[in-house]
């Protein structure tokens, strides 16, 4: 058990977005957004993390909120937990591998607590939710100072536990496009035990005609500095005709494109093999749903 | 918007049905810390101190939450059930009972966090299934009873809750 005591800090509840950013401004980086806090008061506390001011922004009106629109897409907001994710039925019906991937973390209380956009601001590698929503081509809206931006999850990692967030920036939503009507999906990933972060994790969307790849997204954690989009293999499927060896092909792309360590989880040669045989499944899996949702 | 200053500070806390209050060092002071240190309120257990665990559990507005986590002054003017808040009357409450009646408790450490969770379970969902009671406790760590007791005890509690009801 740690024994260390938190540091001292400010506290401030803002009211609005932009409250929240000008704060984040003044404090010029040493101040960080708090949300569920089941990441950043344990981090605080390790002092692997500093901070001279905590903004929770829990009572910001609005940021948890879920909405729906048909043929459009679903949002949610940076104070919608994980739980709230984990049981709606419309997550569940239209994005199967997002809530998947919410689903099997082991914690309750890190759900009940935890919120999606907090687990992607981690920018860990070895987060399940962010493959799963990349792969579903998910955006951030991000709020700052001199107003709002969208930017794509592909985009906003740049290194390990890095994001492209200015200082006086946070994520305020995500945005996940409706998905094609004959579209397909799946999440694998592979842990030690179950309560502990994944040692790899492969989410892939696609859709299909007629037997013919038309769309193909595939998203990796864990084998990279970032959670990292596949876009070769993407490509080698998209147009072709699908089957048991162009699964296979784009999944040997897949252990070309990433770049694992070894670590007390796992060996970079695992992760690799893992990712070819996770990005096979994962693509039998998603075809096999298209196929079925096809009418 | 609301700020505290990094001084000490006067809290309120709104705890098993009582209004108590704390003197904090500042607004960095975890809601575990006050319960335990300031409010005398030990049957709370801190067992990782990083989100882990789940031993800390406490129910805020009947959610339950890593009291290692959360800071105290997040949950001002919330309910905050700990596990003294369950007995009532001298009386155990029924998973607290069905606990000790299924040898659920053996170092009792891990045991508050388990009872809260159970709690929340069992409003949300009187008559959960094994996977059900699997998954709400796969946050909780119990090193003696693999489990198989725990599990036991809660689908007894609600069998005695469920009958109490009817």
């Amino acid at each position: 058990m740690s024994t260390i005591q938190l540091k001292k800090f400010e506290y401030y509840e803002p009211d609005t977005v932009s409250e929240a950013a000008e704060l984040l401004k003044e404090y010029g980086g040493s101040a960080q957004i708090q949300a569920g806090g089941i990441d950043l008061i344990p981090r605080l506390r390790s002092g692997s993390i500093k901070a001279d001011a905590l903004v929770n922004i829990s009572n910001i009106p609005g940021l948890e909120e879920i909405r729906y629109t048909e043929g459009e897409g679903y949002r949610f907001g940076a104070m919608t937990r994980l739980r709230t994710l984990d049981f709606c039925p419309v997550l569940k019906a239209k994005y199967p591998a997002v809530q998947a991937a919410i689903h099997q973390i082991t914690s309750v209380q890190s759900k009940y607590m935890g919120t999606a956009v907090g687990n992607l601001c981690l920018a860990t590698p070895a987060s399940d939710v962010a493959p799963a929503l990349m792969a579903y081509d998910a955006e951030l809206t991000i709020a700052g100072t001199g107003g709002e931006r969208k930017q794509k999850l592909c985009d906003f990692y740049l290194d390990y536990r890095k994001t492209s967030l200015a200082q006086d920036e946070f994520v305020t939503g995500v945005f996940i496009p409706e998905p094609a009507a004959n579209a397909g999906d799946a999440f694998f990933n592979r842990v030690r035990t179950h309560a502990d972060i994944a040692k790899i994790t492969v989410a892939a969307v696609v859709t299909e005609k007629d037997g013919v790849c038309t769309d193909a997204k595939i998203a990796v954690g864990a084998a990279a500095p970032t959670v990292i989009r596949i876009a070769k293999a993407e490509d080698l499927l998209k147009g072709q005709k699908i089957g048991d060896d162009l699964f296979m092909a784009a999944a040997e792309e897949a252990e070309r494109a990433v770049a694992p360590i070894s670590d007390f989880r796992s060996t970079a040669e695992y992760r690799r093999e893992m990712t070819r045989m996770l990005t096979y499944r994962a693509l039998q899996e998603a075809f096999e749903r298209a196929e079925r949702s096809e009418r | 918007m609301t700020k505290f200053e990094k001084s000490s500070l006067l809290l309120m806390l709104k705890v098993n049905g009582e209004e108590m209050q704390a003197l904090l060092e500042g607004p960095h002071v975890t809601l575990a810390d006050v319960l335990r240190n300031k409010l005398g309120l030990t049957g709370t257990k801190e067992a990782c101190r990083c989100g882990e665990c789940g031993s800390c559990t406490v129910l805020v507005d009947g959610t339950p939450m890593l009291s290692c986590s959360v800071l105290a002054v997040a949950v001002r003017g919330k309910e905050i059930t700990t596990i003294e808040g369950l007995a009532k009357g001298g009386e155990l409450h029924p998973i607290q009972q069905a606990f000790i009646d299924s040898g659920a408790i053996q170092c009792g450490f891990c045991s508050p966090g388990m009872i809260l969770m159970a709690k929340a379970l069992l409003e949300e969902n009187p008559d959960p299934t094994e996977l059900e009671i699997k998954e709400h406790i796969g946050g909780n760590l119990c090193r003696c009873t693999g489990y198989i007791k725990i599990i036991e005890a809660i689908q007894l509690a609600a069998k005695r809750m469920g009958k109490g009801a009817a």
